[in-house]
């Protein structure tokens, strides 16, 4: 009879063959791969906000410490996005006819709140408290990146779980005098090993990887 | 030469045994024809109405399945204290199930039992599809199957954790992956040369392009079966240790924990036992009808059968023991509640009936194969295998909820009660199988040509020869 | 508020809507109060969240619950779960933010508040400390500094929590149904009010509740003040006669104040005071301190029908039918009064003769009487509410008699507001001639529901419709309110200005914690409109009449505003407890009081002549008189002793049931003065023969949804003559085969007979006291390090090393630890289906075991929870890592990471763990998800969870004293069932710490540890139960 497959027929049926189980092993390792891309993160994404609120020009320019808008940071699990009233306080005197700033006035005079965009955001079943980590020593720059620098606020680490357990398996490296948290430039002087332990031993820094220190 | 030989000739004979492994005279040609004949044959009205029954049961296995991901466990009977119940026993019931074939392809084979011959595709098969049954639960009974189903997986998260190794459930992903593959590979290379034969004997291109692309380009080259002996083998001894690591396992989910009924420490060698036991139970279950339909006969024969009896009664006597021992030292260790779950809530508590059942099925049944006459009489093997499923079927209930329904704490004992779903499932999974079964039955041959050609020119050239292994081999 | 945590805290709560309440107008209660504040975001951006709870398919909990896995609740679970695998991370932000516009000062985003308010019932006030997380209140919690509540709350009291956000209450006002608003409805009764002024208010009717409070009182005085003519009534279905009991023996209205502290030896006659009554929380904690092992440990006799929490505890219990405790307590009177120093009972003895067949044992009676007359004064007779005026009576007079008062049992002037009005079932009776005779034109009902609560005789049904105009205040569109014609919505007492007084007479201002959620006014309100004085709001009213009565608290420039903080801060006005007066000796001699006895006694032996069986109402530990009915915690609630939930049942004892030949879950109609009542049979161990007790509360017909339907209406064979007890009731069996939401079926420790150790241990002083006894040598086997091959860990490393001591000795099995676990750590309810299925959810399991003859068991209670063993056979089976070890030895459940094997149940030898069979919270309203705890996940679908000696309250507490530098003090971190305990029977601390008060209960010699011969070293330790039985009676503990 005639001759049904030829012996290329062979060599597709290996490639073949090959080729499936390199997809499913492809496959899996791209999607792992995947997962830790800042682009999968949302990282390096500035947000654009219904008001041109410009990071830079109010902490680098005006030299306001982030503490004065965040003021929640050092005793609450939140850092707390500023009320209307307290832009206000400096812009009833300072730009209290600039167009950009309506939405504000706006907001505070038809008591409507502002809505703004979230950027850094952790599981609904993850109970981060921002005031340990502050009064501890880890500077808003750990987490936050250099806000100072941006336009736009980012989300500038991955904030997965991997990357916190990370700092709570080895604080040392993120550590800085209580003084300077709200610093985005400060480095340690000398071996950053020697300083952060010291640090650590200053602040009694206990981290702690329990499950319950963040899921409850 | 062959061809001349008569079956007469086929002596001498095992004295204890003299019934031959293959009936009739036969030439290669024959059997070919013979054992591929039900493949060709179009499917015939019984084999649709058979399909039809399993289909519906399918349907309902679907059903069932998707109403679980919809509504949650809480369709299901389960409750607190009895975590697990159908889901689990179906489980472990399919798994065990699907301990015969390999028993029989592989351990068999090592052990150069020639009348493994015509019965192990068979075997394999059902394992492959018990298999496929039981892996439906363990991903089903969990809470959130869609986690479930990566979570148990050792892969580098950005969670920065893994599965819990000391997890007997994590012992199973692998151990129940593990056995599917290579009892997957083991019963496909065996089926090479044979889609191989089907190609060569297709009327129609269609089917011999398709059989041909399975038969992954046989040509019965002297290298060709070469390899396909060395691999055969291979896959044996690889797949040998996996029969009695499978269920071992398996029975590990019970006996590393603390629950009196479950804390024990004979349940790997028994639960193996058990497994064989009910496998081939299940064999005999669809080779008695099978043979008859499709006309097997002459190499499934009535001493295949009877061998067959034989293996469950040992392993039925094993399992009996199984159960005196758990008694025993439930007894002598002196703990009250080892001693109050098999002797009060199993013996008499809610679900006693379904305790007793599986005594009769297991204990006392197999017995009837002492008799001659019950190792040869068709009906009679054949109600006691369906009895036998049965009962290891309520062996699994036992362990499972009867264990769990009244443990430490009388305060928290509760009754367990069925839901629709569970049985639907149950019923489902016999569908699911019944199904592939059919289809395996309609589109490969059911016995090992080529084996049972090999096997009959074996045969012959004993009889020329001096009788080595005697065929047959009584001292299966 | 930063709604960024806010966002969070809604979202954990599965909740859209963001309370923001009023806290700064609300709590500091400085300001003049402003316009009714909104209450979300969304509201105020017209979203429709919150009237979309309105249109809800069904309520909380309700029983419907098991088949109501919407589409939405399914979508739902496929959102959450995504978030669960943490791929929102994955996806680019799009939530939004919304800060406050102007931030409250006292708020600080994500730190809870606390608020002090107070909380009546039958009229008389609990204090409470409520917990409010960015304005929405979360969890109410006892005052310390309030005298009813020394800091705990019962079940009733912090299930109010489910009541503020439970969207059936009744929103709107309407006219003959039509809806109408506040202001105008004002004018209405401003015009009505000048109407009925016309005739000084002769037709003008006001039905209330029982009520302390001052500013009601003097709405009343002002209201009769303009219509001299009106009339006010009080009517509560549930009130005690002691005060009548105390006009018997005393000849002026005064009201009892008990000191069981002081008591050695306490009589109950049919009074379960440990848990039942206004004094409830006070007398649980005095008990339970007198119930330490020793020489001083008190000894309680107990005489009723039906089991109580009280009659649990007792050392000696007698089963008596209620009609028979009379002449109890007149052979003891009679037995005593026979003996030197009891003159003053002999005339009582001689007139007095106790029944010729006493159906209890002459030896117990005389036991009991050598052993009042060994422990004079320092031993209190004290009688239930059910017992008529008269049987007060007596107790009083034995209790002078014995020399108790002012020891054990002090007389107060009448602390509610009522004495001077017409109050009890009279009161009703009189109101319903009155309508009869055409008299009402106007009738201001406040109190709750009289419809349902009212006797049946008194047809308050047909004749409350021949009244022109009903004016009905009510949290409920319940069965009075559709029997009226203008309906005005209550506000919830969370919501509530007003004040109210304890026991004592102490003062709380009742402050509300948050703007009415729904449309609704207080009682304060409703009465004031009376006034035509237009709408002054209910703050305005009760500051200003506290501003009257500034002078008597002290004077100065501003005095009250000060004042007013502080008494809003603390909870309660300082020195308003009134002294108790001197009553030494009755004002009556025995042989008035023989008069007033004898009729009940020959009605006693009447009932027993007539045959049949004797029929009790009870006031049910779960519902109360039904006005707790719609809230499906207290619902689900498993009754202390019947473990049952969702419904009553026809109580009946084992020997009768026999007799009748009943099988609990049997169907029976009951006949009793030609009324019909079918309902099924449960049969309860330890109820007295002949006999049947129905609770009240149930088969409500109003439109709550939740409880609608459950159970069967006992008040509906309820007559105004015989309102607890009467005889003459038949039954007949009519079916069979009802199935009960019971969640403990089986009554005894060993039910088949098996031979293993007891989980819970009673034994008596004597053995406790005898160090070589087989009890202490027993326990000394089920403490302490079991074998083991490998070297345990070593926690004494940790800062802290967390555990727990129950001490069953002090637990009476009241429930309100369950309830304050449910409330902290946003558990579900299942419904009555899940319950039979064995699928409650509560963390707490309050085991109830019988011990003893069935007939006459004792009993004894133990919660178990999580007891978070060292070596928990849980954690290694779990394949995910979802339950594992932390280095504080808690054994902690992530949810998140969960796939629901249910593995780690099975292998649970406490069976403490609950799964998530159901989207349980997928279909609470989105009101409920604002009052769900933020500090803690809401578990989805398939999901195990179970205690965790409450972890967020650890941690928060932790990062506090982190902060301040410090460490964790024993005390000051209670967990939630600790802090809702009365009698005070859980403690949680570091073992750590030698000095801590959990580290010595765990070295106590009653100290044992459930299932120690599993090796599993649980961290939750029990100690012994202890019974002090009177040598002289032979069956003890």
């Amino acid at each position: 009879m005639s001759l049904l497959f030829r012996p290329r027929h062979n060599t597709l049926a290996q490639i073949s063959l090959f080729v499936l189980a390199a997809g499913a092993v492809g496959t899996l390792g791209g999607l792992m791969v995947y997962a830790r891309t800042p682009y999968a993160r949302g990282m390096q994404d500035p947000i654009e906000q219904p008001l041109q609120f410009d990071h830079r020009h109010h902490t680098r320019d005006e030299g306001i410490d982030c503490r004065y808008c965040h003021n929640t940071v050092d005793r609450s699990p939140h850092a707390s996005i500023p009320p209307t009233s307290l832009c206000l306080n400096c812009h009833s005197q300072v730009w209290n006819k600039s167009p950009l700033l309506e939405p504000i006035r706006q907001s505070f005079f038809e008591n409507k709140p502002m809505v703004w965009r979230r950027v850094y955001r952790v599981p609904d079943f993850v109970y981060f408290n921002h005031s340990i980590h502050v009064n501890k020593g880890v500077g808003c720059v750990s987490c936050h990146g250099r806000v100072d620098q941006m336009a736009a606020v980012e989300k500038a680490t991955p904030l997965t779980m991997g990357w916190c357990l990370d700092c709570h398996r080895n604080p040392e490296k993120n550590l800085r005098p209580l003084e300077e948290i709200t610093n985005m430039t400060w480095k340690p002087e000398g071996d950053p090993e020697v300083a952060g332990r010291l640090l650590a031993e200053q602040h009694d820094v206990h981290t702690r990887i329990s499950c319950t220190t963040c899921h409850r | 030469m062959a061809a001349s030989s008569s079956n007469a000739a086929l002596a001498p004979r095992d004295p204890l045994d003299p019934r031959p492994l293959i009936e009739g005279v036969h030439t290669d040609r024959t059997i070919n024809d013979s054992l591929l004949e039900h493949v060709w044959r179009g499917a015939g009205r019984g084999w649709w109405a058979c399909f039809g029954v399993a289909l519906s049961m399918l349907g309902l296995l679907v059903i069932a399945i998707s109403w679980t991901l919809y509504k949650g466990i809480g369709s299901w009977g389960n409750n607190i204290p009895v975590g697990w119940a159908f889901g689990i026993i179906n489980f472990v019931w399919w798994i065990g199930i699907g301990h015969a074939g390999t028993l029989i392809s592989a351990i068999l084979l090592l052990l150069q039992q020639k009348w493994r011959t015509s019965i192990n595709r068979f075997a394999e098969a059902m394992t492959l599809f018990a298999v496929i049954c039981a892996l439906l639960f363990p991903l089903l009974h969990t809470g959130r199957p869609w986690f479930a189903a990566y979570w148990l997986m050792p892969y580098p998260s950005v969670q920065g954790i893994w599965p819990q190794f000391k997890s007997p459930l994590t012992w199973d992903v692998f151990a129940v992956s593990t056995y599917f593959t290579i009892s997957l590979l083991f019963w496909y290379l065996g089926l090479v040369p044979d889609l191989a034969a089907l190609r060569d004997s297709s009327k129609s291109k269609a089917k011999r392009i398709a059989y041909g692309i399975f038969a992954l380009g046989w040509r019965g080259s002297g290298r060709h079966w070469a390899e396909y002996k060395w691999a055969y083998v291979l896959l044996a001894g690889l797949s040998t240790p996996l029969v009695l690591s499978v269920h071992t396992i398996v029975s590990f989910d019970f006996a590393t924990s603390v629950l009196p009924g479950w804390h024990t420490t004979i349940f790997p060698p028994y639960f193996v036992a058990g497994a064989v036991f009910s496998g081939f139970a299940m064999v005999l279950t669809w080779m008695i009808p099978a043979r008859q339909a499709l006309g097997l006969k002459h190499v499934v024969t009535a001493k295949h059968l009877e061998l067959m009896c034989k293996v469950m009664l040992a392993t039925g006597m094993m399992v009996t023991y199984g159960y005196v021992m758990e008694h025993f030292v439930a007894w002598y260790s002196g703990d009250p509640y080892e001693y109050a779950q098999f002797f009060l809530t199993r013996q008499r508590g809610p679900m006693a009936g379904i305790y007793w059942l599986m005594i009769f099925c297991n204990c006392v049944v197999p017995q009837i194969f002492w008799t001659k006459k019950g190792r040869t009489s068709l009906p009679v093997m054949w109600g006691a295998a369906i009895l036998i499923n049965v009962g290891m079927w309520c062996e699994r209930f036992n362990i499972v909820v009867t264990s769990l329904h009244r443990d430490f704490l009388p305060s928290k004992w509760e009754n367990y009660a069925p839901t629709w779903v569970d049985i639907s499932l149950f019923i489902g999974t016999i569908g699911l199988f019944s199904t592939l079964f059919l289809l395996f039955l309609k589109f490969v041959p059911a016995v090992a040509v080529t084996e049972v050609k090999e096997l009959r020119h074996e045969l012959e050239h004993d009889s020329h020869g001096p009788a080595i292994a005697a065929a047959g081999g009584t001292h299966a | 508020m930063s709604c960024e945590e806010n966002k969070k805290a809604a979202r954990r709560s599965r909740s859209l809507a963001i309370v923001q309440g009023d806290p700064a107008g609300v709590h500091a209660g400085a300001q003049v109060p402003k316009p009714r504040s909104w209450r979300s975001l969304e509201e105020r951006a017209g979203s429709a969240e919150l009237s979309a709870a309105a249109r809800r398919e069904f309520p909380a909990g309700a029983s419907e619950l098991t088949d109501s896995v919407s589409r939405r609740s399914f979508m739902q679970l496929v959102g959450s779960s995504a978030a669960l695998a943490g791929l929102a991370a994955c996806q680019k932000p799009n939530e939004k933010i919304i800060p406050f516009v102007r931030r409250p000062e006292e708020t600080t985003p994500g730190n809870p508040l606390h608020f002090a308010t107070a909380v009546s019932l039958d009229g008389y006030a609990t204090g409470l400390i409520v917990e409010s997380h960015e304005g929405r209140p979360t969890k109410i919690e006892g005052n310390p500094a309030h005298p009813g509540s020394l800091g705990t709350a019962t079940a009733f009291d912090q299930g109010m929590i489910l009541g503020l956000y439970d969207d059936d209450r009744a929103r709107a006002f309407t006219r003959k149904g039509q809806p109408i608003a506040w202001r105008s409805m004002l004018g209405e009764i401003g015009g009505l009010g000048d109407r009925l002024r016309a005739n000084e208010g002769a037709a003008l009717r006001f039905l209330g509740e029982p009520t302390a409070s001052p500013v009601v009182a003097d709405l009343r005085r002002r209201i009769q003040a303009r219509f001299p003519r009106a009339k006010f009534f009080s009517y509560s279905s549930t009130a005690s006669e002691a005060g009548q009991g105390a006009k018997l023996s005393f000849g002026r209205p005064l009201e009892p104040r008990h000191n069981v502290a002081r008591a050695s030896l306490i009589l109950s006659l049919d009074a379960d005071f440990l848990a039942d009554g206004p004094e409830q929380l006070a007398l649980a904690r005095d008990f339970a301190r007198g119930r330490t092992p020793g020489p001083g440990m008190n000894r309680l006799y107990v005489v009723e029908p039906s089991l109580t929490v009280t009659g649990g505890v007792a050392d000696h219990r007698l089963r008596l039918r209620g009609s028979e405790v009379a002449a109890f307590a007149a052979a003891l009177a009679h037995e005593l009064g026979a003996r030197p120093g009891f003159e003053l009972l002999a005339p009582l003895a001689a007139a007095v003769r106790p029944p010729a067949t006493a159906p209890w044992d002459a030896r117990w009676l005389s036991a009991v009487a050598r052993d009042l007359e060994k422990n004079r004064g320092k031993s209190l007779v004290i009688a239930g509410r059910r017992q008529p005026a008269a049987v007060h009576a007596l107790a009083n007079a034995l209790n002078v008699a014995l020399g108790n008062l002012g020891v054990t049992v002090a007389w107060g002037p009448p602390v509610l507001a009522d004495v001077d009005i017409a109050s009890g079932p009279p009161a009703l009776w009189e109101l319903m001639t009155e309508i009869t005779g055409g008299l009402v034109d106007t009738l201001v009902i406040t109190a709750r529901n009289p419809v349902y609560t009212a006797p049946v005789d008194f047809k308050i049904e047909q004749l409350l419709p021949r009244v022109p105009n009903t004016i009905y205040h009510t949290l409920y569109e319940d069965e009075t309110a559709t029997l009226c014609n203008t309906l005005i919505p209550a506000a919830h007492p969370l919501e509530s200005w007003g004040d109210a007084r304890a026991v004592d007479g102490t003062v709380s201002i009742q402050q509300p914690l948050i703007a009415p959620l729904w449309s609704g006014v207080t009682e304060v309100e409703v009465l004031a409109a009376f006034l035509g004085e237009g709408d002054l709001g209910a703050h305005e009213v009760v500051r200003r009449y506290w501003q009257g009565q500034a002078g008597r608290f002290g004077s100065g420039l501003d005095f009250f505003e000060h004042a007013w903080e502080k008494w809003l801060a603390d909870g309660i006005v300082p020195d308003t407890a009134t002294k108790p007066e001197a009553v030494t000796e009755l004002a009556v001699d025995g042989a008035a009081l023989a008069k007033a006895i004898s009729p009940l006694l020959t009605a006693a032996r009447k009932a027993e002549g007539a045959g049949g069986l004797e029929i009790a109402f009870s006031v049910d530990p779960k519902v109360y008189d039904g006005r707790f009915a719609n809230n499906a915690w207290l619902q689900e609630l498993p009754h202390p002793i019947t473990k049952l939930t969702w419904e009553n049942a026809v109580l009946i004892s084992p020997a009768t049931a026999g007799k009748l030949g009943l099988v609990t879950g049997d169907l029976v109609e009951i006949s009793y003065r030609q009324r019909l009542l079918e309902g099924p049979v449960m049969i309860q161990p330890g109820h007295v023969d002949d006999a049947l007790t129905l609770p009240l509360g149930y088969g409500r017909a109003g439109a709550e949804r939740v409880a609608r339907g459950l159970g069967f209406k006992a008040g509906s064979i309820r007559t105004g003559e015989a309102p607890w007890f009467d005889g003459g009731a038949t039954l007949v069996r009519t079916g069979g085969g009802y199935k009960f939401g019971i969640t403990q079926d089986h009554w005894s420790m060993s039910p088949d007979g098996r031979t293993t150790l007891e989980p819970a241990v009673g034994t008596t002083l004597a053995n406790v006291e005898n160090e070589h006894s087989e009890f202490n040598e027993e326990l000394e086997e089920r403490r302490g390090m079991p074998p083991t091959l490998h070297k345990p860990w070593d926690y004494s490393k940790e800062a802290y090393k967390w555990a727990m001591a129950i001490d069953l000795n002090k637990c009476t099995g009241c429930n309100a630890c369950v309830i304050a676990c449910q409330s902290e750590n946003n558990i579900p309810v299942v419904g009555k289906e899940n319950v039979i299925k064995g699928r409650e959810m509560q963390w707490i399991r309050i085991d109830r075991y019988f011990t003893g003859s069935v007939e006459d068991p004792e009993v004894i209670t133990q919660p178990v929870a999580c007891v978070h063993c060292e070596t928990a056979p849980c954690e290694y089976v779990c394949p995910v890592n979802a339950t594992v070890h932390s280095d504080e030895g808690l054994n902690e459940m992530v949810y998140n990471r969960c796939i629901g094997t249910r593995y780690c149940s099975n292998n649970c030898p406490y069976k403490v763990r609950r799964f998530n069979f159901f989207e349980y919270n997928g279909d609470v309203s989105g009101a409920r998800r604002l009052g769900m705890n933020p500090e803690v996940t809401v578990r989805s679908r398939g999901i195990m969870e179970k205690c965790t000696y409450c972890v967020q309250r650890i941690e928060r507490k932790r990062i506090d004293t982190r902060i301040a530098g410090r460490a964790i003090q024993d005390g000051e971190l209670q967990t939630a069932c600790e802090q809702g305990c009365p009698s005070q029977a859980i403690t949680f601390g570091s073992l750590n710490d030698p000095g801590s008060r959990v580290s010595r209960l765990h070295a106590d010699s009653r100290r044992y540890d459930l299932l120690h011969e599993l090796g599993t070293r649980p961290r939750t330790a029990y100690l012994a139960r202890v019974r002090n039985p009177n040598p002289e009676l032979a069956r003890s503990g």
